[in-house]
């Protein structure tokens, strides 16, 4: 690469979206080239932006909870779950532990079908049609999942401060167990469509790499740190929910096809990380208490005590932070939502200086980015 | 309500305080039910006043509590390393409020010390007060190897907010500063980039703030004003 980059050409500037498929939304990239050669990435965000933190300031907190829903448009369910579960911290709620399971089961099937959107749209940036359709198959079972539960598909407004909006559908265990036995065996089917194709290694293998350094520095977190090597997860290390009842492994990169932290071990790491949901789904619909109420005691109009709270959950694209201060009024004094996405796509710059334009539409696309998160 | 629906209540609500959800969950009738989930709100509210008012009797003299509020490892150290920066030490130790001027500093020490080695930032939120000394950052720093955390909060005013950039020092707070910047007008000292991040260039105010007022027009189109009656 650097003997290439060495011949100097007159440097041009490259204008990639708003409107532009590989951009995963409306993102504007600015790249600088030098012939090919990429040497500045500039991200251009805000297109998006719905000034989400100045609502929540006029709404009560019942009412911030559909705002979540559309900031990640992709995992609506862990975008209720990290709020709910900071504003229970806040108020001192205890949930019942039926809704703590429907809860986790709700959060990892949308991680599921998180993870299926991110690995298929990213074959289709790479140029493999074929698994995107596999992909989409599947998500789509999970959706109408979904729908049978809350009867959204898309945006459920399901998890609600101190409980859930519906009890889970009668047969729902069968239904849940039917689409696992289902999807499982479909995993080593993507795997020959995708993860083993020759053409997708060679794109995708020692392209981007990130070290754990870099990483941490820019709070990149979720899968993209995990593929950098480094074994951390919100769901292990600071157990939020009933995740600490669970027996699951944390899946990190190894560098198997290339250097540690490229875009196949942020790929890979995606990978492995719907299996083990699927292993969190069985574990709890084998624990999950049979009946019971679906809703702790909560007032009708919520008024946490005065203070505040920094709490983050892990949603499929990492942590996922929120900062609630209350001031004793029902509606929020401030809320922050430290979006996962944000830092992933900061880091962008740094890991694809020095690599062809072609390159830089596999690096976006291995950050699985949400520029509804990104600019709330 | 009759004389033995309360007597029933009182007596579910009394099996539900031990621990029996299943007394009040099973009753077949639904206004009886709800009745019954009420007064167990208020009876368990109640046991929590007791239980503030009794508090205070049993804690230990002025002395020891101080100490106890200065306990975390990280204050400890911080107190020992920057005694006339820290302004107040709050919650246990784990949020500590520090004087602007050393902040690039202190940020070096915190992220390098090998006792406290706080090489995550988790988040950096600007935030409005509403008072004299009005605007606030604060970070939430955490550390990848032992797993500890703390919170700085850095206090400025609001005709010329002023706070040291640690952009360099952790990287992710670059975007975050500029949001910041973006929302509340703080000015970022010697952050090599600092524009806004969400808003358009040319927009004018800081929208967080509490006294902000949205203008009329941008570039001759009417903005919208907030609907009455949402809540």
């Amino acid at each position: 690469m650097k003997e290439i980059g060495s011949i100097r050409a007159e440097e041009m500037v490259l204008n990639i979206g708003p409107q532009h498929p590989s951009t995963h939304g409306v993102l504007r990239l600015k790249v600088k080239t030098d012939g090919e050669i990429v040497s500045e990435v500039i991200p251009i965000i805000g297109y998006l932006h719905r000034c989400f933190e100045k609502h929540a300031e006029n709404i009560t907190y019942e009412q911030v909870i559909p705002f979540t829903d559309r900031c990640d448009y992709i995992a609506s369910m862990n975008n209720n779950f990290g709020f709910v579960v900071a504003m229970e911290e806040l108020m001192d709620i205890k949930v019942p532990e039926r809704v703590e399971y429907i809860r986790v089961i709700m959060a990892e099937l949308n991680r599921i079908a998180s993870h299926l959107l991110a690995l298929g749209v990213y074959g289709l940036d790479i140029g493999a049609f074929t698994p995107f359709l596999h992909m989409f198959r599947d998500r789509e079972r999970i959706l109408d999942i979904f729908e049978l539960t809350c009867g959204a598909r898309l945006l459920y407004n399901y998890m609600w401060v101190g409980g859930v909006s519906h009890d889970l559908p009668r047969n729902f265990e069968t239904i849940c167990i039917d689409f696992l036995d289902y999807f499982e065996p479909n995993i080593p089917e993507f795997n020959q469509l995708l993860t083993t194709n020759k053409i997708f290694i060679e794109r995708t293998a020692d392209v981007g790499v990130m070290p754990a350094e870099v990483a941490i520095s820019y709070g990149v977190s979720g899968p993209n740190l995990r593929g950098s090597g480094v074994k951390w997860d919100v769901r292990k290390d600071e157990p939020y929910s009933v995740y600490d009842k669970f027996d699951f492994e944390i899946p990190v990169g190894t560098g198997d096809h290339g250097t540690l932290g490229d875009c196949w071990d942020r790929y890979w790491v995606r990978m492995l990380e719907m299996q083990e949901s699927c292993n969190i789904i069985r574990q709890a619909l084998k624990a999950i208490p049979d009946n019971g109420d679906v809703h702790a005691m909560v007032p009708k109009k919520i008024r946490p005590p005065k203070g505040s709270i920094y709490r983050r959950t892990e949603s499929p694209r990492g942590d996922l932070g929120y900062y609630i201060i209350s001031d004793g009024s029902p509606t929020p004094f401030r809320l922050k939502m430290r979006s996962p996405a944000l830092t992933s796509l900061s880091v962008l710059d740094e890991i694809s200086a020095g690599w062809m334009i072609s390159d830089v539409i596999a690096i976006l696309g291995s950050l699985d980015i949400v520029l509804g998160e990104i600019d709330r | 309500m009759t004389a033995d629906q309360e007597k029933f209540i009182a007596d579910v609500v009394e099996k539900a305080l031990a621990g029996d959800m299943d007394a009040i969950n099973s009753i077949e009738d639904r206004s009886v039910r709800a009745k019954a989930k009420a007064s167990l709100v208020k009876a368990k509210r109640a046991a929590k006043a007791q239980q503030k008012s009794d508090a205070p009797a049993e804690s230990d003299s002025p002395n020891q509590q101080e100490t106890a509020e200065t306990q975390s490892p990280l204050s400890i150290l911080l107190n020992s390393t920057y005694p006339d920066e820290i302004i107040e030490v709050l919650d246990e130790g784990k949020t500590i409020q520090l004087h602007p001027k050393q902040w690039n500093e202190i940020a070096t020490f915190l992220r390098d010390h090998p006792e406290a080695l706080l090489d995550q930032m988790e988040c950096l939120t600007g935030v409005d007060l509403g008072t004299e000394d009005a605007l606030q950052v604060r970070y939430n720093l955490h550390s990848m190897k032992h797993r500890h955390k703390i919170e700085i909060r850095i206090n400025t005013n609001r005709d010329k907010p002023e706070i040291p950039s640690v952009e360099t020092i952790w990287r992710m707070t670059d975007w975050f500063e500029r949001e910041a910047y973006d929302m509340y007008g703080i000015v970022f000292t010697n952050h090599r980039d600092l524009r806004r991040l969400l808003c358009p260039e040319d927009w004018e105010g800081w929208p967080l703030r509490k006294d902000y007022e949205e203008p009329e027009t941008y570039h001759g189109i009417m903005v919208p004003k907030v609907k009455e009656g949402w809540e």
